[in-house]
């Protein structure tokens, strides 16, 4: 989780929103991501979502097949410093992630647990298949979500430039 | 292990929740679930003089509440004999069996001292979600309706002009499930279009011309996976020039697709970099090519998707995430989808954005034409 909390803090060096994540196989860090919706124009690029892509494009690279690839997800965690949104817990769920372990609750769009809890899909209605079907996989929370919460925080209190206009004037509290 | 194909269009539309269509419609597929046959609750209501209505209702709704029917209005006044009747519901007794049994004490005390007749009566259970259901809701007892507070073209009904051009895109959208085809698997396609434009420019012109494999925006992880993956989501893949008939347009988007191509290494990233370029390149060619900053929308805020199937969870956020305005979708995916089969993500008040979700019906020939096409 300090790891991931790196890359967070690598995100709000880019003036990202701070998210950051490392993918751990067998013990160790096998990819990791930080959030670059601003960098990229594109509001999908979260911190999971680069991680993943990255393994993938590697997996990919090494030649392994559909099958192998599942295999390989089902001996990964990830470990992210905020709640998966709904899509990116989706994309977990699709590719049969081990578990989940994040910092601090997304009550606005969590996708494990706060709004959603896609975490907790059963297969049951399709055991025939086994591979990239939405499995559901171990979901922790809360931990060093302060750490997480601080982070998100000084991101917040400097502004986002990105956001487009509000439509009320933001209210600085103190 | 066994990987079992996608499934089939013939297996999906003979699925018992696919309902087929006579004729090309487009129907709003609201934030809440709302049933042909009107859930209704029985309460118990009684006619009251006018006079003692306002004491009446501030003392029952210390007493009695109407709890979880908010949306249900405490008094109805209908004409009786020429003149106003006013009826007050005294006590909604949801989900009891025996309506008597439960009926508070006070509220029984306030029966005996204004010496009231309660009789039975039904009211919507649920808050109407279209004007018409609210007009249907009046009929057995007053209601309030609220309509989404967004104002987005198409939820209070399409006009014939407009809906001509949801259905021309729909086909567009289909057309490309032809085009992406693998065996008789599956696929999903997509179309994202900026009615501002297509406006100013009197014709149709589709954005993002999406071609498509699997899911629409983390596709770069689906399209790595490859084919086979078992549920149909969409890539982007702008593939056929000849689809955009504005050949400025095309032009604007090839050099765009070129030089990112040059500049990114992996595959999986340029998907992502074209679905967003195109999105910038489309503003600026409807700015007359000029590339300001200022034309450029924020993400894909003020257009519209045409998806052949309903997005899953993952596009369905993704859609969020890019501040999608309206979608359009044909065929309702019962496994996974997020915009009213399994989820309601339209409907996820949290969320920090909300677009309309629209189902498109098509007619039969449609349909067996895909069908036949694909199999």
């Amino acid at each position: 989780m300090k790891l991931a909390l790196e890359q967070a803090k690598l995100a709000l060096h880019n003036l990202e929103v701070p998210v950051g994540c490392v993918i751990v196989e067998d013990g160790k860090v096998i990819a990791s991501g930080s959030n670059r919706t601003t960098e990229t124009r594109n509001a999908t690029r979260h911190a999971e979502m680069e991680a993943i892509d990255r393994l993938l494009e590697q997996w990919q690279k090494s030649g392994f097949s559909q099958l192998e690839v599942a295999e390989k997800f089902s001996r990964c965690d990830l470990y992210v410093t905020c709640e998966p949104c709904i899509m990116c817990a989706t994309a977990l769920s699709i590719l049969g992630i081990r578990a989940v372990y994040y910092g601090c609750a997304n009550d606005k769009f969590g996708g494990c647990g706060s709004i959603l809890s896609l975490h907790a899909t059963t297969a049951e209605q399709f055991p025939s298949r086994k591979a990239f079907q939405e499995k559901g996989f171990k979901c922790t929370g809360g931990i060093m979500a302060s750490e997480a919460i601080s982070l998100l925080r000084s991101f917040y209190d400097q502004g986002n430039p990105n956001a487009p206009k509000p439509h009320r004037p933001v209210q600085i509290s103190q | 292990m066994v990987v079992k194909p996608a499934p089939t269009w013939k297996a999906l539309l003979t699925h018992p929740s696919y309902t087929r269509a006579m004729n090309w419609n487009i129907r709003y597929v609201p934030d809440k679930i709302t049933t042909n046959e009107q859930s209704t609750v029985d309460v118990f209501a009684s006619v009251v003089e006018p006079r003692i209505t306002n004491t009446l209702i501030r003392k029952l709704n210390q007493v009695a509440p109407l709890e979880n029917l908010h949306h249900v209005k405490r008094v109805q006044k209908i004409l009786f004999e020429g003149k106003a009747q006013l009826s007050v519901i005294l006590y909604c007794s949801l989900g009891q069996e025996n309506q008597l049994d439960g009926i508070p004490d006070e509220v029984l005390e306030l029966i005996k001292s204004y010496q009231l007749h309660p009789f039975f009566t039904k009211v919507a259970k649920y808050a109407a979600s279209s004007k018409e259901e609210w007009e249907e809701q009046c009929k057995l007892w007053p209601t309030s309706y609220h309509p989404p507070t967004y104002n987005i073209d198409g939820i209070n009904g399409f006009s014939e002009e407009d809906s001509q051009k949801v259905f021309h895109f729909m086909k567009v959208a289909i057309g490309l499930t032809k085009s992406g085809h693998l065996g008789n698997q599956v696929v999903n396609a997509a179309v994202i279009v900026d009615p501002a434009t297509r406006e100013r420019k009197m014709k149709g012109i589709q954005l993002a011309l999406t071609t498509v494999k699997y899911g629409l925006i983390p596709m770069s992880l689906v399209y790595t996976l490859g084919v086979g993956l078992s549920n149909n989501h969409t890539l982007e893949i702008p593939q056929d020039r000849s689809l955009f008939p504005s050949s400025e347009l095309s032009t604007c988007q090839s050099d765009h697709v070129d030089h990112l191509q040059s500049s990114t290494s992996s595959p999986a990233k340029r998907q992502k970099t074209e679905l967003l370029r195109e999105d910038e390149t489309v503003s600026e060619a409807s700015a007359n090519g000029l590339p300001s900053e200022m034309m450029r929308p924020y993400l894909c805020t003020g257009f519209d998707i045409y998806v052949v199937w309903e997005p899953c969870t993952m596009c369905a956020m993704a859609l969020v995430h890019q501040r999608i305005r309206r979608i359009f979708y044909a065929f309702p995916n019962p496994n996974a989808g997020a915009l009213g089969s399994v989820h309601r993500l339209q409907g996820e008040k949290s969320l920090n954005h909300h677009y309309a979700v629209f189902r498109v019906l098509l007619p039969e020939e449609i349909l067996d034409n895909v069908v036949s096409n694909c199999a």
